[in-house]
């Protein structure tokens, strides 16, 4: 799985490319328009994540340019400016998804996996981790080829731990994940608890193992060996 | 007080009591005058009397009336007083007593004395006087007049550029920074001015804008350090080997940022409601947007023990951006939220293109005015970032709706007029 990283900003590019190294990526990265344009050109990547704001250039401008080529790539715009008017300017040009800055590591990461999962038709639709099986069109979910009546939280929940398992996430972002830009709305990590505790007991009422870890403070870890 | 009546009173105020000293003034002077003029007449007439007793030269003694009332008689012993003096006579014509002039001397010819009583009226003389005087009033009218006229007719001109400046200004705002341009005028004061006013506007809405790109830029340069921030404390917490200390720590820093980033994302939304940035408008379904917001709510609302009712009667239909709408009604149902009590209530009710929302909970303990203020918070030790309401009343405010705020029987009340 090859990703292109358009960022300017070398922190922000560094600890990107950092963590989707760990998640088993191949990724490449470029600082600046024309060398974004360059690669873009050249090479052909699964998902590309571009930032509007760049050097010498718009990120809006390599959508194009990856439209224009016919390219397949899944293309997911990462911008400081989180304006409607970029995100509906860069989705009528292509763009998959759009994700406003400051983002969680974790949730890019959720984004990206579904944008893959959406692309890949071909495939394999199910996502499998042991004896659960989630089909992500039709969003169910069988533990052991039974299915598991969940509520659309604890569905989207046990999607995002899969999307980042064996990765500790914290409370914050899976409460921003959750309720977007209403997770200010204080109490949230308590709901978080009561929606993972209705899904465990769900899980394992179909004799599904308890593969979410509490880490004291933070938040969990969805551990699969 | 207007110009021109302050004008016309500063006029009157100087005009009047000269008018008053020059009236007094030409009042006695033409009455001496005239005094003179009698007086000269009545010696005349005395030496014509004296001419009179000398060519008569009769024994007898004579009596001569040269008009009806003056009169050459002998004397009779004892003597009046000789000169002019004032007095008043019977005119039996008019049958009144009308004022008069006396001359009276005594005249020795061949061993006898005559007295030579001269009597003249000064009727004419005060007529003449109440017509100087009423002239006065006349001109003294006509000048108020004329100057009330001039007046009106140059603030008419005159001051017309004037008045065009202070409309201008009136209307200027300085977020549309129309109305800046104060014509030149061949008035140098009212060129100046103009100017000045014209300078003046210009810098005052540079640095607003400015200002306000300095809000907007700090704000978008700030997201993306705290991107890195939060990207490197998401590859932080994956350490097998944290402490708990540590987690907590982690967990600190991670809630601070997240508030950090909240804060900014709040400030750039105010900002460009501020700069108009939510041009595209649909029309929003207020009922719609209720029901939709309360249930993304449900849960929070239920687990606060909190009881919801909503009261719709009639849909109001609401032209504005969608994204703003849900903006405006999510932070005021928050607000209900997070400054309730356990077991309290939230009432809803949608009427008569107005929407309420009233949330039981304690009195305000900051003046209600200073509600809407950005960082003004009730309860300082509240999650709040103080920005909610403030982000309601820009909203609101950008479409030209009313926001209106009141606490009656321990329910906090917000009410939305869409117009």
């Amino acid at each position: 799985m090859k990703i292109l990283l358009i960022e300017d900003e070398a922190e922000l590019r560094k600890t990107i490319k950092h963590y989707l190294h760990q998640e088993g990526y191949v990724v490449e990265s470029a600082a600046d328009f024309n060398k974004a344009s360059e690669k873009a050109g050249v090479y052909d990547y699964d998902c590309i994540l571009v930032d509007i704001t760049l050097p010498k250039g718009s990120g809006l401008d390599i959508v194009k340019q990856l439209k224009d080529k016919g390219s397949k790539a899944g293309i997911i715009i990462i911008s400081a400016k989180n304006s409607s008017t970029d995100k509906i300017k860069g989705l009528d040009l292509g763009a998959d998804d759009y994700l406003a800055k400051p983002f969680d590591l974790a949730e890019l990461n959720s984004r990206i996996k579904a944008l893959i999962r959406r692309r890949n038709f071909d495939g394999n639709k199910s996502i499998i981790v042991n004896e659960i099986e989630i089909s992500s069109e039709q969003r169910l979910v069988k533990v052991n080829g039974e299915s598991v009546n969940l509520t659309a939280k604890e569905y989207d929940l046990l999607l995002f731990f899969i999307s980042n398992k064996n990765r500790v996430v914290s409370k914050n972002t899976i409460a921003e994940h959750l309720w977007g830009d209403d997770s200010d709305q204080m109490d949230s990590h308590d709901f978080i608890y009561v929606h993972l505790r209705n899904l465990r007991k769900k899980l394992m009422e179909k004799g599904c193992a308890d593969y979410v870890q509490t880490i004291y403070g933070i938040g969990y870890n969805f551990k699969v060996n | 007080m207007k110009l021109i009546s302050k004008t016309l009173i500063y006029y009157l105020l100087v005009s009047l009591p000269l008018l008053v000293i020059a009236g007094l003034l030409s009042y006695f002077l033409i009455k001496s005058e005239l005094r003179d003029g009698t007086d000269e007449t009545l010696a005349s007439e005395k030496t014509h009397a004296e001419k009179l007793i000398r060519s008569l030269n009769a024994l007898n003694p004579i009596y001569l009336t040269i008009d009806s009332l003056s009169t050459i008689k002998l004397s009779s012993g004892s003597k009046l007083k000789s000169g002019y003096t004032d007095t008043l006579v019977f005119n039996v014509e008019e049958g009144e007593n009308i004022s008069a002039r006396i001359l009276r001397s005594y005249y020795s010819f061949n061993g006898r004395t005559f007295q030579i009583t001269l009597l003249k009226t000064t009727m004419e003389e005060e007529e003449l006087l109440e017509s100087i005087l009423a002239t006065f009033t006349m001109v003294l009218g006509f000048l108020i007049l004329s100057f009330v006229i001039v007046n009106w007719l140059l603030s008419k001109t005159l001051w017309k550029p004037f008045y065009i400046t202070l409309s201008k200004l009136k209307k200027y705002d300085i977020k549309s920074h129309e109305q800046r341009h104060f014509s030149s005028e061949n008035t140098i004061e009212f060129n100046q001015l103009n100017e000045a006013l014209s300078k003046m506007t210009d810098k005052i809405y540079l640095d607003y804008i400015q200002q306000k790109e300095f809000t907007e830029n700090a704000s978008h340069e700030m997201q993306t350090p705290l991107a890195v921030i939060k990207a490197n404390l998401s590859l932080l917490m994956q350490s097998p080997h944290l402490k708990e200390e540590e987690m907590n720590q982690l967990q600190t820093i991670e809630n601070t940022v997240k508030k950090l980033s909240s804060l900014n994302k709040a400030l750039i939304l105010l900002s460009k409601i501020e700069n108009n940035q939510f041009v595209d408008s649909e029309t929003v379904s207020i009922k719609a947007l209720v029901s939709r917001v309360t249930d993304n709510f449900a849960e929070v609302i239920q687990s606060k023990s909190i009881s919801l009712d909503i009261e719709s009667s009639e849909d109001i239909l609401v032209k504005m951006n969608p994204a703003l709408a849900e903006i405006l009604f999510t932070n005021l149902l928050q607000n209900a939220i997070r400054h309730n009590k356990g077991e309290g209530k939230i009432v809803i009710a949608i009427k008569d293109n107005q929407l309420e929302i009233s949330n039981t909970g304690e009195p305000l303990n900051i003046p209600k005015e200073e509600m809407f203020i950005r960082f003004k918070k009730n309860d300082a030790s509240k999650e709040s970032l103080g920005l909610g309401l403030s982000i309601v009343n820009g909203i609101a405010k950008f479409y030209g709706f009313k926001v209106h705020y009141s606490f009656a029987d321990s329910l906090h009340r917000f009410e939305v007029f869409f117009s």
